[in-house]
């Protein structure tokens, strides 16, 4: 599944670490999720929507 | 193509407090493993007839049981996307234990039998869990 992660993220100049933290994950996670190696379970999505201000379907495209 | 700095492979500060977590209670409980390994060998008379012998030999097991409940604490600290992973490989470890359980008793109906029979098996599943961890770990 594609996302939009990355560039959110960087577009708040956050590293994948400081990313990790706000999440409650790994590192390791966060890359998995930003290179689509791993859809994050539904709270995760929630969480990271909250996070950005953006509903689930505008960071992550079931289609992709 | 300038790397971006925001690209860091560093860890995270949430990496580096479960990694510490798992440091602080693993060691202790390995250490004590050791400890108790090496005090029924040196005092057990495992080589002896006394029956008191099966308790000093099985005595090292109460420290296992210590590691394996920090492995369990560690495990239950990771989130989903990495305890899928831990599971890949401890499912390929078990899988190899296994298979090499039934080799080695296939084996030992044909006559062979050895003593260190079970220690083949730990060592087949450890190997499998660990290399299995580093392929799944470089592919992540």
């Amino acid at each position: 599944m594609k996302n939009t992660l990355r560039g959110l993220r960087e577009d708040m100049g956050w590293t994948q670490g400081h990313l990790a933290d706000r999440l409650d994950v790994s590192r390791q996670t966060v890359n998995a999720l930003e290179t689509g190696k791993y859809d994050p379970s539904l709270p995760l999505a929630f969480k990271i929507a909250r996070l950005f201000d953006r509903s689930i379907e505008e960071i992550f495209d079931p289609d992709g | 193509m300038m790397t971006s700095n925001l690209d860091r492979s560093e860890q995270s500060r949430g990496d580096r407090a479960r990694g510490w977590a798992y440091v602080r209670e693993f060691v202790p409980a390995m250490l004590a493993y050791c400890v108790v390994l090496v005090l029924v060998l040196t005092f057990g008379d495992l080589d002896g007839t006394s029956p008191w012998r099966f308790l000093w030999a099985v005595l090292p097991v109460l420290p296992l049981i210590w590691v394996c409940i920090t492995v369990v604490r560690h495990l239950r600290r990771l989130d989903d996307y990495q305890q899928r992973l831990t599971l890949q490989s401890l499912g390929v470890g078990f899988a190899v234990a296994m298979a090499v359980a039934v080799t080695m008793g296939l084996l030992g109906a044909a006559g062979l039998q050895t003593l260190v029979t079970p220690w083949i098996i730990f060592g087949a599943g450890m190997a499998g869990w660990g290399i299995t961890s580093i392929v799944v770990a470089r592919r992540a």
